[in-house]
């Protein structure tokens, strides 16, 4: 950062700002809900309604912006922009994420409102906190610089230490939010220290010049010892294998609503980050694809991803079998979720990138459905454990089979979308393992590798099976309790609002599941274009800093 | 005696480190888990200082980064202490040993 790109920055302020509006959309919408407190007359009102339609604007403004309406400041010809002096990076892969952030905040908003948590009082305060770790994890999925990247993490993490802590009173939460808090602390801390060492060792953060210095020499200890703190800060944020261990807790002792935003936005956010730092050292964020760079990192690159990817998805699948709280069951299926999007991750081509992105957007519904089954059902029964659910399909039949439908998809039965998900993963998968085997690339280790993860991945789609269908042969086939003890059996009093909620997510994923056309276009036109090296600099990226 | 370099400030900046991991690691009273974070944080900030004091091109950068960890660190430490409070109102205690609710 030189007085030079400082003048840059003011010069492009105007093209910056437009660009830049659904996360201020977000910002207004946080002071609006802070302000809105002082008045006596607005006080008592409940605050979700200004997040929701503020939400929806931001969305909407997003959706504009994936079509090149009037808020896309790009130039006809060009892919991508660097706002604020190269701070932030403006590519379809930022607006494809965004919507995403976006449509499942305002999905959680509305759920939030029916559920109750957080009630009038507190209602300011929660959203706050929601949309402000939106934004953080926004500026995640678009960081072009290692402070950035930093500061991403730290907005998207700090709300979430007290959200998971947001039922005060309660002694689970307060100890879910000290575990998150230490552990996350602890890992942000890790990973600023391997950014440090990086930005310092090659004189700049900014992720382009850091990329190309990387692929120069990518065995100096020190980058090593950086690139291997980043990844753990990125492991504790995805909660993959061996950086797991909070996730379980924290999910069981936070409210539902706050592990559905913890499990899809949070991981959506990283795996973000993740894709982005991936295919910047692999090469791949060049206007064209550069094979010499990736020949040099990907034989050390991928073989690493593939570890985490399989013992994650592994790990995570197996932890499942013994759960009986539903949250709990639900924070090992999302570890192994988390494993089976880094599979996509690992194959280092924009065909798994393309992949990860259409197995997120489903991700999100169903894993969404899943969590938000479970509010409802805690609202009107009390209990998480699936064991006081016996037979609970003559009591509450609509909240079942939607929760039949979620669990059947993120296990991967067709015609669910779940299935097209992880098809996209896995022919990913073969296509690298084919491509790589050629003798045109002539990789045949790497080949190997992306079959061995192959058959993990199926291996672990049967594992699976056993522990999603457990809850739904508890509610399904077994009696209910009153029936056994001779008691009458009365239908729970649940609203027809969270039955049309469940619902409707059930039905988006019957229907993404049978025509997955659409989104996979958009999930590789996401990648397509992703970010060509900044239109400042020609498409070279050029040193800002010291040599290295 | 040679003069200070370059190297001084980083070993310092490792030495914050890993009495920080360790301290992480070690500690039963929340505080002092805390106390290690503050401490690896302060170690990266005095690497991104030192590296801005000796490469002029990153001067501006390493500043800045320091700035900002500076006021990230303040932030974590208010939610931080605030949760730990919220938890001794629960458990009249700090020992994150008796944080054992949740498992399995």
């Amino acid at each position: 950062m030189t007085p030079r790109t400082l003048i840059n920055l003011t010069d492009n302020m105007s093209r910056d700002l437009p660009a830049f509006l659904p996360e201020l959309v977000l910002c207004g919408a946080i002071v609006l809900m802070l302000l809105f407190r002082l008045f006596a007359r607005f006080d008592q009102k409940h605050m979700g309604w200004v997040a929701l339609v503020l939400t929806v604007y931001a969305l909407i403004v997003s959706i504009v912006q994936w079509q090149g309406g009037i808020y896309d400041p790009r130039p006809v010809d060009v892919k991508s922009l660097e706002l604020f002096s190269g701070m932030l990076v403006y590519d379809n892969l930022t607006i494809f994420l965004r919507m995403f952030l976006l449509a499942f905040a305002v999905l959680l908003i509305w759920l939030c409102l029916m559920t109750g948590i957080p009630d009038r009082e507190d209602s300011a305060d929660f959203f706050c906190l929601v949309l402000g770790a939106t934004l953080g994890m926004s500026i995640m999925a678009s960081a072009n610089h290692l402070l950035m990247i930093f500061m991403g993490v730290e907005m998207a993490s700090l709300p979430s230490y007290a959200l998971a802590g947001f039922l005060k009173g309660r002694r689970q939460s307060s100890e879910a939010a000290l575990k998150y808090v230490v552990y996350g602390g602890g890992a942000a801390g890790i990973m600023l220290y391997g950014i440090s060492l990086l930005a310092g060792r090659f004189g700049t953060g900014y992720l382009p010049d850091v990329a190309a210095f990387m692929a120069a020499n990518p065995l100096d200890p020190l980058v090593l010892l950086g690139t291997l703190f980043v990844l753990i800060g990125v492991g504790f944020k995805l909660a993959a294998v061996p950086f797991h261990f909070w996730c379980p807790d924290v999910f069981e002792g936070a409210s539902a609503e706050v592990a559905a935003f913890l499990s899809v936005a949070s991981k959506g956010a990283a795996l973000a980050m993740l894709a982005r730092i991936v295919l910047g050292l692999g090469g791949l964020a060049e206007p064209q694809f550069d094979p010499q760079v990736w020949e040099r990192v990907a034989p050390y690159l991928v073989p690493v991803l593939a570890v985490f990817a399989a013992v994650t998805v592994t790990f995570g699948n197996l932890a499942a079998y013994t759960q009986t709280n539903l949250k709990r069951l639900l924070a090992y299926s999302t570890i192994a979720h988390a494993g089976f999007m880094m599979l996509g991750l690992a194959t280092m081509t924009r065909d798994g990138v393309s992949a990860v992105l259409v197995y997120l957007i489903v991700y999100l519904f169903m894993n969404l459905g899943a969590f938000a089954v479970v509010a409802f059902l805690r609202n009107v029964t009390g209990s998480e454990d699936m064991r006081d659910f016996r037979g609970l399909i003559h009591r509450a039949p609509v909240l079942v089979v939607t929760l039949a439908v979620f669990l059947l998809s993120l296990l991967g039965l067709p015609p669910l979308a779940g299935f097209a998900a992880k098809f996209q993963i896995f022919s990913a998968l073969f296509d690298a393992g084919r491509n790589y085997g050629s003798p045109g690339v002539g990789q045949p280790g790497l080949s190997g590798v992306m079959y061995a993860l192959l058959v993990i991945g199926g291996l672990n789609t049967v594992l699976s099976l056993f522990y999603y269908l457990k809850p739904l042969k508890i509610m399904i086939l077994d009696k209910p309790l009153e029936e056994v003890e001779d008691r009458p059996c009365e239908p729970l009093p649940i609203p027809w609002l969270p039955n049309l909620y469940a619902g409707f997510l059930a039905f988006v994923i019957l229907a993404v599941g049978i025509f997955w056309g659409p989104l996979a276009n958009a999930g590789g036109e996401a990648v397509n274009r992703f970010h060509a090296a900044s239109a400042e600099t020609g498409g070279v990226p050029v040193a800002r800093g010291g040599q290295p | 005696m040679s003069p200070i370099g370059l190297e001084h400030y980083l070993t310092l900046a490792a030495i914050l480190f890993v009495c920080g991991a360790v301290c992480m690691a070690t500690k039963r009273n929340a505080i002092g888990v805390l106390i290690g974070v503050e401490l690896v944080l302060n170690g990266a900030n005095i690497n991104l200082v030192a590296f801005a004091h000796f490469n002029p091109a990153f001067e501006i950068e390493g500043m800045t980064f320091a700035l900002f960890v500076i006021v990230l660190a303040a932030a974590e430490a208010a939610v931080a202490l605030a949760i730990v409070l919220n938890f001794y109102n629960n458990h009249t205690t700090v020992d994150v040993d008796t944080a054992e609710d949740l498992k399995g």
